[in-house]
């Protein structure tokens, strides 16, 4: 199996080995060995915790930077609904629109019309499902690996519909190359993300075929450019002369309360955000628990992708944005209607192949092998002083032992085993200007 | 693998703590979702039993390539009428189980349906053993839409 792609990166210089990212990971993908944080490609979900919790900014986003663009003949940009969010009072989408453009992009994509045309696909695929239910969204890259990784067997009950930004960059490179007679990799699609976790579906779709997208540059990265251009031109009263880009308030409403809930208002829809809750949701459906659910949104993000790691706003500030945006709006308007009634019978919106499950280490073999491991790991778990300090490098001392039964750790990590080990922690942690324990 | 587990009579405070750690212990094994979940019905309705009804019991737990296997031998006063007690809906508990959610008379219909292969033999005064068997490779879907 090829292993996976990350969205994120960590620079060993600048770890301190604090163990903090290895404490918040939800799939315990992240250890610290020789004073330095690494993660277990094939166990990171990319939920983007670690990117937050880390204290010296050892953990970055491997989005694009402006300077990527400009190996784009033409670039268009895909922001994002969220962007529209960020702002302070006063700076309106189209505000934002002409600011995109001073950065450098030669269009703006209209991406309304994408999500309406993902919400028909998704219904239509619903309609004609007869499999396991929930069927479970895959708009949240996070929850995509999640079910791949910890829920192999829900794997078929991932929506198997293109994704709106996918959408969106395979009709903007059609369209564009078309109109201005360019090769499809002069285009640049890039797309607005509020967080690093949307670059691994570009970087490596969950099903194993190729992104329509170029890439990804973060909501922080564009901020201070629009807000400056914006700034500057807001107050010479001029109306900014590109087209509307938002003229209705569906694509907005979709990233605030309940995204697809409102198109699947005939259907049992759940939401859930935050990704413990969405664990415990999981739980409920593996043990068939969740039986009249028929369509379930998850976002990893507290609040869906307006808490996403590289927005720049205040969550509950973005909210009440958009609750004055969608007030402003009509929720439909003729010319998206038009544009998703000329476009929907002429794409397709099937993914080109299905997800597949992505099981970790120690649980690829056969059940006689999976037994001799766990029973090993029981064994070695009983010798350990079960305090879960971290300071082995593992975060639990469950995860310690189970990474000993595989050969990739020893019980002497655990410095309850090791005094050389305890030596090397002062070493590297008490002489830093921090005062150590008195004798 | 071989497991075995006590359970108390009476202990209503830890009733399902084995149910619990059996389920919990084949989900890590990566064992498919429904048949969990079957392991742990057939586990937890015998467990609910011994804590209603005998004095103290052993649950073992075999785990093999094919299938798992439960095994519960408790000291108790014994099932005096085995086809009667596996009747849906009969049942000898108390107005005080019944207050608690127990005693409707599903919980031996429940293990012999989620089981592969049951049995259920008893000696009055001396104890009950159950015996289920759960196939690996026997189908469950227990979300899918009709």
């Amino acid at each position: 199996m090829i292993p996976l792609t990350h969205g994120f990166k960590i620079e060993a210089d600048r770890c301190q080995g604090c163990l903090s990212c290895m404490r918040i990971c939800p799939t315990h993908a992240i250890r610290v060995k020789n004073g330095k944080a690494r993660f277990e490609p094939d166990q990171c979900i990319d939920c983007g915790s670690c990117l937050t919790a880390c204290r010296n900014g050892a953990i970055t986003a491997t989005t694009l930077s402006s300077e990527d663009l400009f190996k784009f003949q033409f670039k268009v940009a895909v922001p994002s609904p969220v962007l529209f969010g960020q702002f302070p009072a006063g700076i309106t989408p189209d505000h934002i629109h002409e600011g995109l453009h001073s950065l450098g992009f030669d269009a703006v994509w209209d991406y309304g019309v994408d999500l309406i045309l993902s919400g028909r696909a998704i219904t239509r695929y619903l309609a004609d499902w007869k499999g396991t239910f929930p069927l479970i969204s895959t708009s949240c890259p996070v929850i995509v690996r999640l079910v791949q990784v910890s829920y192999p067997r829900m794997v078929d009950q991932l929506v198997q519909v293109q994704i709106p930004r996918e959408i969106a960059g395979r009709e903007a490179k059609r369209r564009y190359s078309e109109e201005l007679s360019l090769s499809p990799d002069q285009v640049g699609v890039i797309y607005i993300t509020p967080c690093q976790a949307k670059t691994i579906s570009i970087l490596q779709p969950a099903e194993g075929a190729e992104s329509y997208l170029d890439g990804a540059l973060g909501i922080n990265a564009v901020y201070n450019g629009i807000l400056a251009y914006a700034n500057l031109h807001r107050e010479d009263g001029k109306k900014p002369s590109r087209g509307n880009l938002i003229r209705n308030s569906t694509m907005l409403q979709w990233s605030v309360s309940e995204g697809m809930g409102r198109v699947l208002s005939d259907h049992q829809y759940l939401h859930v955000t935050g990704l413990p809750n969405i664990i415990q949701v999981f739980d409920d459906i593996e043990k068939g628990k969740l039986r009249n659910v028929e369509f379930l949104e998850a976002f990893c993000c507290w609040s869906g992708c307006t808490g996403g790691n590289l927005t720049v706003a205040n969550i509950y500030v973005t909210l009440s944005k958009f609750h004055t945006l969608i007030s402003q709006l009509p929720e439909t308007d003729p010319q998206t209607e038009a544009e998703v009634e000329r476009r929907f019978p002429l794409e397709n919106f099937s993914l080109d192949r299905p997800v597949r499950p992505r099981p970790v280490k120690g649980m690829t073999g056969d059940l006689r092998e999976r037994v001799k491991i766990m029973q090993k790991a029981e064994e070695i778990l009983n010798s350990l002083p079960g305090l879960d300090c971290g300071l082995c490098g593992a975060p639990t001392c469950k995860v310690l032992a189970r990474d000993a039964s595989m050969g990739d750790a020893t019980r002497t990590d655990c410095v309850f085993y090791s005094k050389e080990r305890l030596r090397d922690l002062q070493k590297r942690h008490i002489h830093k200007g921090r005062p150590g324990p008195k004798a | 693998m071989k497991r075995m587990f006590e359970v108390r009579g009476g202990d209503f405070d830890k009733a399902g703590e084995t149910s619990t750690e059996v389920k919990t212990l084949l989900k890590d094994l990566g064992i498919d979702p429904g048949i969990v979940r079957r392991a742990g019905v057939v586990t937890f309705e015998a467990e609910m039993n011994v804590v209603m009804y005998a004095e103290k019991a052993q649950v073992t737990l075999i785990l093999t390539d094919k299938d798992i296997a439960v095994e519960v031998k408790d000291q108790g006063p014994g099932i005096p009428d085995i086809e009667l007690a596996m009747q849906e809906g009969y049942s000898t508990a108390t107005d005080e189980m019944r207050e608690m959610g127990f005693g409707f008379g599903m919980g031996l219909p429940n293990i012999k349906k989620n089981s592969d292969h049951f049995t259920l033999e008893s000696e009055l005064g001396k104890g009950t053993r159950l015996y289920s068997v759960i196939r690996l490779d026997s189908d469950d879907s227990p979300n899918t839409r009709v």
